[in-house]
């Protein structure tokens, strides 16, 4: 497959939480906002390009015995290079991911690709590969989050949006309300997806 | 046997490269996080505590030398100073002390006189709806204009009232506030 391949598919074929249903935890605890969305997005972006690389480069030199517990010790330090500059250079959005940061680890998105792609493929198509499910992941967690809070809480990434008489919807924003929201938006991509043939 | 002194050469360069780059991570951002922690955490208070000051507090913020404590351990306190036409009238630092679940950390804003000109609590984790309600103003602004006389208990003689139904978080803001207003004389020496 070409690189671009590697790509785009992250964004319709194998999007994470809508396609291939992983990363679900992260998914439906921080998109209370579009914000959040976007940090847990970018967070889990830079572990999983950086993760894929490195493994991809090492993959001729782990034995396959120990290969699952260098690639959690690869990923687990990545996190915490990112928990360490989301603390260091965007502290609100530190405070708001809280406990999902240190997290990312047990991502299985994450593991999943360092085992199913960057173990088997070569450093420039791990990396489109990460960085295409990395986005496709955020942008997700960004639309998720979007609507979650415009019908939690009558804004978008903090502007208000709706009319003033709206009387906003609280329990989008509280734990429910992610999975009636997850739910809908599967639900319109099986429609869609049937509609268009796979290729 | 190969195989496995490969597996165990392989995991024990993995594991020093990365504790070896975590540590370096590490180091180079301690100054930005000490930063961002006092500009979202701490910043609100020392305005809260402080009033019509014209430098920035956080920015001429000093650390200083308080000499030691019982185990021969260096205290040190980072003060922000409140300045008005270069001149420092107030001073604001942090406390803590133990509350009914864990530490309580307080900012205090301190006169020359050695008066509180107010607290505002940082962090905290007492019961929801009982203590919590220490960082109600109603409570906090009881401190205003006490010193280290009158900052007791109204019951034993000094000038604050209990949060109703959590005397232990009471007594964890009395302490913190206590403790900083004992530091006060060495603070005053240092800078005004």
């Amino acid at each position: 497959m070409s690189v671009v391949k590697e790509f785009t598919k992250g964004f319709w074929q194998e999007l994470p939480p809508f396609r291939l249903v992983l990363g679900l935890c992260p998914t439906l605890a921080v998109t209370t906002a579009a914000e959040n969305g976007v940090g847990m997005g970018l967070a889990t972006t830079f572990v999983l390009v950086f993760s894929n690389v490195l493994v991809s480069i090492l993959r001729k030199l782990i034995p396959s015995k120990v290969r699952i517990a260098s690639y959690i010790v690869v990923i687990a330090s990545f996190v915490v290079m990112a928990e360490l500059l989301l603390q260091a250079y965007w502290y609100p959005m530190y405070k708001a991911l809280g406990i999902f940061v240190p997290l990312i680890v047990v991502n299985c998105i994450i593991l999943g690709r360092a085992e199913a792609f960057a173990s088997k493929n070569p450093i420039i198509h791990s990396f489109a590969d990460g960085l295409g499910i990395g986005l496709g992941f955020t942008l997700s967690l960004t639309v998720l989050g979007s609507i979650r809070e415009i019908l939690g809480n009558g804004t978008i990434f903090g502007t208000s949006v709706m009319w003033s008489t709206f009387e906003p919807l609280k329990f989008m924003v509280k734990a429910p309300g992610a999975f009636v929201c997850l739910g809908f938006l599967l639900g319109l991509m099986n429609i869609i997806s049937r509609r268009r043939p796979a290729h | 046997m190969r195989d496995l002194i490969k597996m165990v050469v392989v995991l024990l360069v993995i594991c020093t490269t990365s504790g070896v780059v975590l540590s370096y991570v590490n180091e180079a951002t301690i100054a930005p996080r000490e930063y961002q922690y006092i500009k979202f955490v701490q910043e609100p208070s020392i305005k809260a505590v402080l009033s019509d000051y014209d430098n920035d507090p956080v920015k001429d913020r000093m650390q200083l030398n308080l000499g030691e404590d019982q185990e021969g351990n260096p205290v040190e306190k980072v003060v922000f100073p409140a300045k008005k036409d270069g001149k420092t009238f107030e001073v604001a630092y942090s406390a803590a002390a133990k509350g009914y679940h864990g530490p309580i950390e307080v900012m205090v804003g301190v006169d020359p006189e050695g008066t509180l000109t107010g607290i505002s609590i940082m962090t905290h984790s007492e019961t929801p709806g009982l203590g919590a309600r220490i960082v109600e103003p109603k409570f906090t602004e009881q401190f205003a204009g006490l010193d280290l006389e009158t900052t007791k208990l109204s019951a034993e003689g000094g000038k604050v009232d209990a949060v109703s139904g959590a005397t232990f978080s009471t007594l964890g803001v009395i302490t913190a506030v206590d403790d900083a207003l004992e530091q006060f004389p060495q603070i005053k020496k240092e800078i005004f």
